[in-house]
């Protein structure tokens, strides 16, 4: 027996679409999400009403959302701006570990130094480390056709070995000396912690900011540069863009690069606006790099609006963790969080397809 | 590779450790931290009326420890909250910390309210726990995984009426105290198990991290092996895990390869007692009971009580007589339990361990006495001596015996 | 899901669609369309582009649920919800745009989508079937090479192949001929006259007269998403066809020039070029040959024989392995497309949609492909959209694109429109040499004149134009110059006075006689 129910792809999505599928998305989670809290007895209404305060119902609240959305917001961009050309770089993981090795670096070689001054170096070496590393995918690709998600990921786990070997199988200039009982990386002097900004009351770490900054420059960049048009023609036709005349391969590892020092970027701000320390555990077990992949795709691609994303799920994430406790299980928490991203992803489906009804045949 | 459970440990500090004097033969192993000026001004810290000073045994409180009020008004229950680095059904560490939790509440009844969060993740999140935490009523909190020691240090700066409990760390403020354990002490009793279980003198250790408290645990254990069977050599395979079942059960299988034919693993996952079981090896395992689920092959193991620690601290601070310290618990205060012991251990190796246990229990960490070499046969620990506490919990070096490397720093 | 049983074939129609309706957004593409196909007959489905045949034909196949009106399939009312059901129940079709995956090889292609029995391709079976059916109706091609390396041509008999393996009852081919030499496209009406004696119903779909005259029972044509009449091919004649379909009297005649060739006066010199394929094979050898200003040479040849990589290494994305090539006296680097474009070498490549333009890319960005590069378009490396949409705006109307604005993809516009574009951005950048490979292939006849007309009109102006073309009847009409491509050299250079359809054929075919291709016949008429 066949689904009487089929997707047919739409030729142009209407406009309309735009706006209508993710309200009827968010319906589509909100009833979901009721039944699940009635099957597990509780009331739907305070339980949404509380995901909302304690993801953005308050200045403190706001603040907690803004610190799990600033490293999404970097590896959500890391992700959109090749996805969106067709290379899918999933190393956003090791190159946000990379820019963290770096940026941390010389975060501590020049603590002493004046804060601007060091904030500066670390974001140039997280952007370095983790443009170099993000190039390595780029050049396989270009240049032996390598696949660049089974490399990326292959660097994703090299990155993390690195990462170990670097506070635990070591004395490496990372780890903190005194750290002999449990290792831990070398805290960073108070002076060359990123500063904070106030607006509205609301705290805004440096690194967010800067994401905003540089998914503008992303999105100028591709919708008005030379460049962006050449790399949008080699996603849309590598044919045609060789037939123009265009040097695909310097592009791909061009992209690719880009993708990977905005992940190494995020990476520093890991670094310098939060942890402070080049923290081995806590990022390997963060998975920033594959979550951005999911805010990338509910971003559609767009550098941007990645940023945006990323707030949501970040404020999600910290109302999940506000949310949880006796009374309300992690496991409950995480369906929760599951079902909504479900409906995100199933709605964003729904502009692309539509739901034909299959008639079956009349007479025999 | 570090996944799955996150742990925390007991970590030492070179600096600002060898301050405090000796205590019962202990040295201390924390670190003040300084009061930060940016704190919210410090509010009247008068104990209650009549309030006894606090004292427990294993517990050293802080130099110029004073009082903490975060008593709730009276009449009133006290909120307590815990911070779990895992879930709470994890059947391991995060696990045997939850019972630590219904203890509290079983024992303080309505004058508590407890409540936890669980899979916290380290970092940035933890503070904001911490917030939400203290924006709930919550006036003690407990943590149990390294991890959280910066966020719990930031966090007892910005609130000085609550009490900070953090586990496995090693800073101490006015408000925020240390607590771990002696599990070498039950490492030692699986070191007798396992080489009275042994017929060929060879004992393989899937290991987790090349760090001294499992340094220690290993030596430990080496330490007991040898005491019932000199000839027993320990060789060990480090994981780099703390949860990974595939490569613990890999790291064991191996080690059945290279002819050992007892085993003993200090992860939390039953990986290396699966192992054992296919080839009908003994297996002492850690932080957890497995008697029942691996009757032919189960040896013994070390389990953590923390209710010995969290419940006259809950009932302290509900009492306003809460004081800033560092606790070491072992198998005289019950902290330390060892499981029970399975059925293919003989019953004289039983009452080894029961000595033995008897033995420790009235000095922890005396089976650290001298002579003991290390394993290129070079003396560690003269005739005679025992490593002081400082000594033990920085130990960076293999006991004779041990088969295996540490990494070069 | 449901069979037809096509073995009790009592009904004398097998096709019946009956007042078909299928509107797009602010399209109707069929508008109450009657069609009725006969069992055992070939039935020539006759329209410009745009008429609605390939709606209809999507209809019967199942990519598309009508609106309105009903399917029959030897009398059974049928609803066909994909091409799997159609399939199923006996409806193959050889589409225009070919199916195929590039990376697999033409047997895997072959039984690509088969209902599979064992889950496990017994391969040497499938190429020894494929091999037959390839002799059978001289469908050559190796049933082991991967897609991605045949020419189109090739693809295009895979295409059928496909249909054919699967033993489908009604066969709909959409512009099969198009990339066929005259002698395959006669041994291809064999086939299907062939087929429909067995009892199979072909519905050839074509907008070129001959064909349809040479090939079908019937005719029925469409004009404007409705039914205009289904005709005897017996009591019809091609000017009443092409009546039919456009509404209007029609002339296919030869060129009228105005301005004049120069071969003397050359302005592409190609000098000993051989470049390998994409298998590495040699596919151009030791190829020279002089374009003159204003002169228009075609290039003729079946589909294969290196035609293509011939246009790829003018247009600079093939490297050469020996020899070389200059524009108005210059030399020109090969293997580099930006000095192809620099030396004045416009190039309309075989596939426009996807290798000429950039398919999902708007109207005005594909209209700056190649000058995006330079001021004004760009400056400081920042696109002038303001500029762009300005450029654009112009083009489309100077060219008569069919366009609801520049903003739109071209892969949403029709062929014919495409081809536009692509003339509009080619000719905007002043060429000295136009290289252009097939360049009406699958338009309509109202659009094939317009290009022709475009392509004539820049060799008046003095640009050199070298058409590469399966359409014999297209290079006899625009070219003063005919080279004929077999195996990757070239067996003969004809001047179109003295060219026959005969000899030019047999040259494509590798027969050089005696007098190859020096007839006395003079123009050869084309029959219209």
């Amino acid at each position: 027996m066949r689904s009487p129910l089929r997707l047919e792809r739409r030729l142009s999505q209407p406009r309309s679409l735009r706006w209508l599928v993710p309200l009827i998305s968010i319906g589509a989670a909100l009833v979901l999400g009721s039944i699940l809290m009635l099957l597990t007895g509780k009331n739907p209404i305070t339980v949404f009403q509380r995901i909302v305060e304690s993801g953005f119902g308050s200045k403190t609240a706001l603040r907690g959302s803004l610190i799990a959305a600033t490293p999404l917001a970097f590896t959500g961009m890391c992700a959109a701006i090749t996805f969106r050309v067709g290379i899918i770089n999933i190393g956003g993981e090791g190159q946000f570990f990379v820019g963290a090795i770096g940026a941390s670096l010389v975060g501590l070689a020049l603590g002493g130094q004046p804060t601007a001054f060091t904030i500066f170096a670390m974001i140039v070496m997280g952007m370095l480390f983790g443009g170099a590393y993000a190039a390595l995918v780029g050049v396989l690709k270009a240049r032996f056709h390598t696949n660049e998600i089974i490399t990326s990921l292959m660097l994703n786990y090299l990155a993390g070995i690195l990462l170990n070997y670097l506070i635990f199988n070591s004395t490496s200039y990372w780890r903190d000396p005194r750290s002999i009982g449990f290792p831990a990386g070398k805290p960073l002097e108070a002076r060359a912690w990123w500063p904070k900004f106030e607006l509205f009351g609301v705290q805004i770490p440096l690194g967010f900011l800067i994401a905003i900054v540089l998914g503008s420059l992303v999105l100028f960049l591709y919708r008005r540069t030379r460049f962006g048009f050449e790399v949008g023609v080699i996603a849309d036709s590598p044919q045609a863009a060789r037939y123009a005349g265009m040097n695909t391969r310097w592009k791909i590892i061009a992209v690719v690069t880009l993708s990977g020092a905005i992940a190494g970027i995020g990476g520093a701000s890991d670094v310098g606006d939060f942890r402070h320390i080049l923290d081995a555990k806590g990022l390997q077990l963060a998975g920033y790099g594959y979550t951005g992949i999911v805010v990338a795709a509910l971003a559609r691609f767009s550098p941007l609006a990645a940023v945006g994303v990323a707030v949501v799920i970040g404020g999600l994430t910290n109302a999940g963790y506000a949310l949880q406790g006796p009374d309300f299980q992690s496991g409950l928490v995480g369906t929760l969080q599951g079902l909504l991203l479900f409906t995100a992803v199933a709605g964003e489906v729904l502009t692309r397809y539509r739901i034909r009804l299959r008639r079956t045949t009349t007479a025999s | 590779m570090i996944s799955g459970r996150r742990r925390a440990w007991l970590a030492f500090a070179i600096v600002g450790a060898l301050v405090l004097a000796a205590c019962g033969g202990t040295d201390s192993a924390t670190e003040v931290v300084e009061e930060t000026t940016d704190t919210v001004a410090v509010t009247d810290t008068t104990p209650a009326a009549a309030a006894e000073p606090f004292t427990l045994a294993n517990f050293t409180p802080m130099e110029g420890a004073e009082v903490v009020n975060c008593a709730p008004p009276a009449g009133e229950p006290i909120k307590a909250a815990w911070i779990y680095i895992g879930p709470i059904n994890d059947g391991g560490w995060t696990q045997a910390h939850h019972e630590g939790l219904k203890a509290v509440q079983a024992a303080l009844g309505d004058q508590v309210i407890t409540t936890y969060k669980e899979n916290i993740p380290e970092g940035p999140q933890a503070v904001q726990t911490i917030d939400q935490l203290v924006a709930d009523g919550n006036t003690i909190i407990f943590a149990n995984s390294y991890g959280y020691q910066d966020a719990f240090v930031e966090g007892a700066a910005k609130y000085p009426d609550v009490c900070f409990e953090h586990m496995t760390g090693y800073k101490i403020s006015r408000n925020l105290s240390q607590s771990f354990g002696a599990g070498e002490d039950g490492k030692y009793l699986s070191g007798i198990a396992a080489g009275g279980d042994t017929k060929n003198g060879k004992i393989g250790v899937v290991a987790p991290f090349p760090i001294p408290e499992v340094i220690r645990g290993i030596n430990a254990f080496a330490l007991g092996a040898r005491s019932v069977n000199p000839s027993a050599t320990i060789q060990i395979v480090w994981t780099n895990t703390w949860f990974d079942p595939a490569l613990e059960r890999k790291a064991a299988e191996s080690l059945i390869a290279a002819g050992v034919d007892t085993l003993a693993a200090f992860q939390d996952s039953p990986a290396t007692g699966e192992a054992a079981k296919v080839a009908g090896l003994g297996w002492a395992g850690y932080g957890a009971d497995q008697n029942a689920n691996f009757p032919d092959i189960w040896l013994n193991a070390t389990i953590y009580q923390w209710a010995v620690y969290e419940v006259p601290r809950v009932k302290a601070a509900l009492e306003g007589r809460w004081i800033a310290g560092d606790y070491y618990g072992n198998l005289g205060d019950g902290f330390i339990k060892m499981s029970s012991i399975g059925k293919r251990v003989s019953a004289d190796t039983v009452a080894k361990i029961a000595e033995a246990s008897a033995r420790l229990a009235a000095a922890s960490g005396s089976m650290f006495t001298g002579p003991i070499k290390g394993q290129d046969g070079t003396e560690k620990i003269a005739a005679g001596v025992t490593a002081s506490h400082g000594e033990q919990m920085g130990m960076f070096y293999l006991v004779e015996g041990i088969i295996g490397d540490l990494p070069k720093g | 899901m449901f069979e037809i049983n096509w073995g009790a074939m009592n009904q004398e129609v097998a096709v019946r669609m009956t007042g078909i309706v299928k509107r797009f957004p602010g399209v109707v593409a069929n508008d109450g369309v009657n069609f009725e196909a006969r069992v055992g007959e070939v039935h020539a489905l006759l329209g410009e582009n745009g008429a609605g045949k390939s709606t209809l034909s999507n209809v019967l196949t199942g990519l598309y649920r009508p609106d309105e009106g009903t399917t029959e399939l030897n009398g059974v009312q049928v609803s066909l919800a994909s091409p799997r059901d159609a399939l199923s129940a006996g409806i193959g079709m050889v589409h225009q745009h070919f199916r195929l995956v590039p990376t697999f090889t033409v047997a895997e292609n072959i039984v690509l989508g088969e209902k599979n029995k064992n889950l496990l391709i017994n391969a040497s079976e499938v190429c020894a079937r494929v091999e037959q059916l390839s002799t059978r109706y001289g469908l050559a091609v190796d049933p082991r090479a991967r897609v991605w390396q045949l020419s189109v041509g090739e693809q295009q008999r895979v295409e059928i192949l496909k249909v054919l393996y699967r033993g489908a009852k009604v066969l709909i081919l959409d512009e099969p001929t198009a990339v066929l030499t005259p002698q395959e496209a006669d041994t291809l009406f064999a086939t299907l006259r062939a087929m429909a004696k067995e009892g199979r119903t072909v519905i050839f779909i074509s907008h070129k007269l001959e064909e349809v005259m040479a090939v079908s029972d019937r005719v029925t044509v469409l004009r404007g998403g409705k039914t205009v009449g289904t005709v005897e091919t017996l009591s019809t004649s091609t000017r009443d066809l092409a009546r039919l379909m456009v509404g209007r009297e029609l002339v296919f005649d030869r060129v009228v020039r105005v301005g004049m060739s120069e071969p003397s006066n050359p302005v592409l010199e190609v000098s000993n070029i051989s470049a390998y394929d994409d298998r590495g094979n040699i596919a151009v050898a030791d190829v020279s040959f002089v374009v003159g200003r204003g002169e228009i040479v075609g290039v003729a040849g079946v589909s294969g024989n290196g035609q293509r990589e011939l246009a790829e290494v003018l247009g600079g994305m093939r490297p050469v392995i020996a020899g070389g090539f200059e524009v108005a006296g210059i030399k020109v680097t090969a293997g580099k497309v930006r000095q192809s474009i620099k030396a004045g070498v416009a190039h309309i490549p075989e596939d426009r949609l996807h290798t000429g333009l950039a398919a999902s890319h708007s109207v005005e960005d594909n209209l700056v492909l190649k000058s995006y590069r330079h001021k004004p378009v760009s400056k400081f490396s920042v696109i002038q959209r303001k500029i762009i949409r300005r450029h654009a705006v112009e083009l489309i109307e100077r060219y008569d694109v069919k366009t609801p604005d520049s903003a739109t993809p071209v892969r949403l516009l029709s062929g014919g429109n495409v081809q536009k574009v692509l003339l509009a951005r080619e000719f905007s950048a002043d060429p000295r040499v136009l290289v252009a490979a097939s360049p009406t292939r699958g338009l309509d006849v109202g659009a094939i004149e317009g290009v022709r007309k475009r392509i004539v009109e820049a060799a008046d102006r003095g640009v050199g134009v070298l058409i590469i073309s399966e359409d014999l009847e297209e290079l006899l009409s625009m070219s003063d110059r005919i080279l004929v491509m077999y195996e990757g050299r070239i067996i003969g250079d004809v001047p179109t006075v003295q060219a026959t359809r005969e000899a030019i054929g047999l040259l494509m075919g590798g027969i050089v006689t005696a007098n190859t291709g020096i007839s006395n016949a003079g123009i050869t008429e084309p029959q219209s």
